[in-house]
């Protein structure tokens, strides 16, 4: 017989504002905000900003005088901040478990079975040990499935009495929790199948679980059906401990305002393709197939649309930025069309395959006419010297600094990815 | 058994080479490319461990067997990587402790902040690094310069540990 299966999701509250708050001790019980890339809506809110009725993504714009009222402090994404104080997060939580999946940026599963340690008061020490190592503030939900330990986790943010900490692994208080948890609310319904579900009169997440598999997965889909199970207790997503590399790599962003001219979007896509190849780099993969899309602002009535998508395979992979760079700008002047406002643009490596994949020679040959020499020394070197001055190598065509660049005006320091930037104390 | 082949062996030995060129290369390999210590050696640009150091023909260095890695500061100043943060120091409170204007401190999070360790902590909000001390059953934080007094923590100052200092980074 299997042992019963436990889980425990592991997340962070408010992550990006508590990692600013980190660093900024007098934000502690004040209202705090993140907004997104090119700073257009709320993507991170403390509590007291939640209070005053600002949703997540909320346009800035739309509740500035709440903003200026309310004194609350808005930062821009601080990316670099974010991915380091979550990758210390993460490297605190995997002392706690044999095995653990990273499922974000800020939540982690952990393996909880066949632990004999008093569920609760352990998730309590993961709290506190989190907390102090890392100053981010983290609740634990636990339960035999992980559908059930993202529900657990939910109620363990909703209900402050639950000090951070919700176990489901009784079947009682599991039910009476899930009588007062909207249906949509539960992991995988996205809010089609939510609209369905209510229109079949499944309004709660019980209502959903006291259904039959076999019904839902005719009428939905089997991903549904397994929710069904998994909030009966019976575990049917596994846990993935393994983070495999990345099977594609997307840079794109919005341009800080529109853009027309294709010298100023070529330069906004060459700075994307040198971030795409160090991502390559770093997990030492080289790829095949490089795709470049162009957009206008959908939302935008007053402008002619216009969308379109190139991508083109190399017979030898690369992971030489002047490669996917002079290839990505090739698609681009294929795709762009001269007389519209475009909004956004990105790259695409996909097909990537383990540096050490060989090439074959004759192959070799033909695309080295045309592309520059792989030169995975000056590669390397660049990276180096990129990982301690950030930005400061890069290609002539990505350089045209201007109005592609995203708004990001209200950025925090890198505190802990720059040493010109480290927090300072008296 | 006589007592002659009780005897600790006496003979030399000699580590000796064999070239073997077609040894199979480990991937774990590139993530020393850059750090292979021994540039006499050719690697037909195939990617070698740092321990493989003997795998070319050629002339190998007789260091090759002494080759460790190289000392990296973190070992000595960062215990916990995931608790270990950095930052600068300002004006001269701790210059006692040989704390000076903009040294980098290096600072644990996870180190229990008990009475005499220096601390960089929250004092109304605003970050400050003092000697931590109880002395009389009082909570104090004490700078180590005569000319700062000490900050006594009573129940209602807005006080949060943030960090224990655990070594200064000093530029000459």
């Amino acid at each position: 017989m299997k042992t019963q299966t436990c889980f425990a999701l592991v997340d962070c509250n408010n992550f990006y504002v508590s990692c600013e708050r980190v660093f900024r001790p007098d934000l502690r019980d004040k209202p705090v905000g993140v907004l997104s890339n090119n700073d257009g809506c709320f993507v991170a809110r403390s509590s007291e900003v939640k209070q005053l009725g600002i949703k997540m993504g909320t346009p800035l714009f739309k509740v500035q005088n709440v903003v200026d009222t309310h004194g609350i402090t808005v930062f821009s994404s601080n990316y670099a901040l974010y991915a380091d104080m979550s990758s210390r997060v993460m490297s605190t939580l995997e002392s706690f478990a044999p095995r653990m999946e990273v499922y974000s940026i800020d939540e982690a599963f952990l393996d909880f079975s066949g632990m004999r340690e008093d569920l609760v008061s352990y998730s309590q020490s993961i709290r506190k040990t989190v907390q102090r190592s890392t100053g981010i503030p983290v609740s634990v939900g636990i339960a035999p499935t992980k559908t059930l330990a993202k529900l657990a986790n939910y109620a363990a943010k909703k209900w402050k009495k639950t000090q951070g900490v919700v176990d489901l692994s009784d079947p009682v208080r599991r039910h009476k929790l899930m009588q007062l948890t909207p249906v949509g609310e539960i992991w995988g319904i996205g809010s089609r199948t939510q609209q369905k579900l209510n229109a079949l009169g499944i309004h709660t997440a019980y209502d959903l679980a006291i259904q039959s598999p076999q019904a839902i997965q005719k009428q939905f889909n089997i991903t549904v059906s397994k929710t069904v199970m998994e909030l009966n207790g019976v575990s049917c997503i596994e846990l993935e401990p393994m983070s495999p590399d990345k099977q594609q790599i997307v840079c794109s962003r919005s341009f800080g305002q529109p853009l027309t001219s294709v010298a100023d979007i070529s330069a906004a896509l060459s700075e994307y393709c040198t971030r795409a190849a160090e991502k390559l780099r770093g997990q030492h993969s080289k790829v095949h197939c490089i795709s470049v899309f162009v957009r206008t602002n959908p939302f935008s009535r007053c402008d002619k649309q216009y969308g379109r998508s190139a991508t083109f395979k190399l017979d030898v992979a690369t992971q030489d930025t002047r490669v996917i760079v002079m290839t990505a700008n090739t698609l681009l002047n294929h795709i762009y069309k001269a007389g519209y406002r475009y909004q956004k643009c990105g790259v695409q490596l996909s097909h990537l395959v383990p540096v050490s994949t060989p090439e074959q020679m004759l192959l070799l040959d033909s695309q080295r006419a045309v592309l520059p020499k792989e030169n995975p020394t000056l590669m390397a070197a660049i990276d180096k010297i990129n990982r301690t001055f950030p930005k400061s190598i890069t290609l002539g065509s990505a350089l045209s600094k201007g109005a592609w660049q995203p708004k990001a005006n209200q950025l925090s320091s890198h505190y802990t990815t720059n040493w010109n930037e480290l927090m300072v104390v008296k | 058994m006589t007592n002659a082949t009780m005897q600790p062996i006496a003979t030399m030995t000699r580590a000796i080479l064999i070239p073997n060129e077609d040894v199979p290369i480990e991937i774990l390999a590139k993530y020393h490319a850059d750090k292979i210590l021994h540039p006499a050696i050719k690697l037909k640009k195939r990617p070698l461990p740092l321990f493989m150091g003997k795998v070319s023909a050629g002339f190998p260095s007789p260091a090759d067997d002494y080759i460790e890695k190289t000392l990296d500061l973190n070992e000595l100043l960062v215990q916990k990587p995931a608790a270990t943060f950095f930052a600068r120091a300002q004006g001269n409170s701790m210059t006692g402790a040989g704390i000076f204007p903009n040294d980098i401190l290096v600072v644990d999070r996870s180190i229990e902040p008990v009475s005499g360790k220096v601390v960089i902590c929250a004092v109304d909000g605003e970050l400050t690094v003092k000697r931590l001390i109880m002395e009389a059953g009082q909570w104090k934080l004490r700078a180590e310069n005569t000319d700062y007094p000490d900050i006594m923590i009573y129940e209602e100052i807005d006080m949060v540990i943030w960090g224990v200092v655990t070594n200064v980074i000093h530029s000459l």
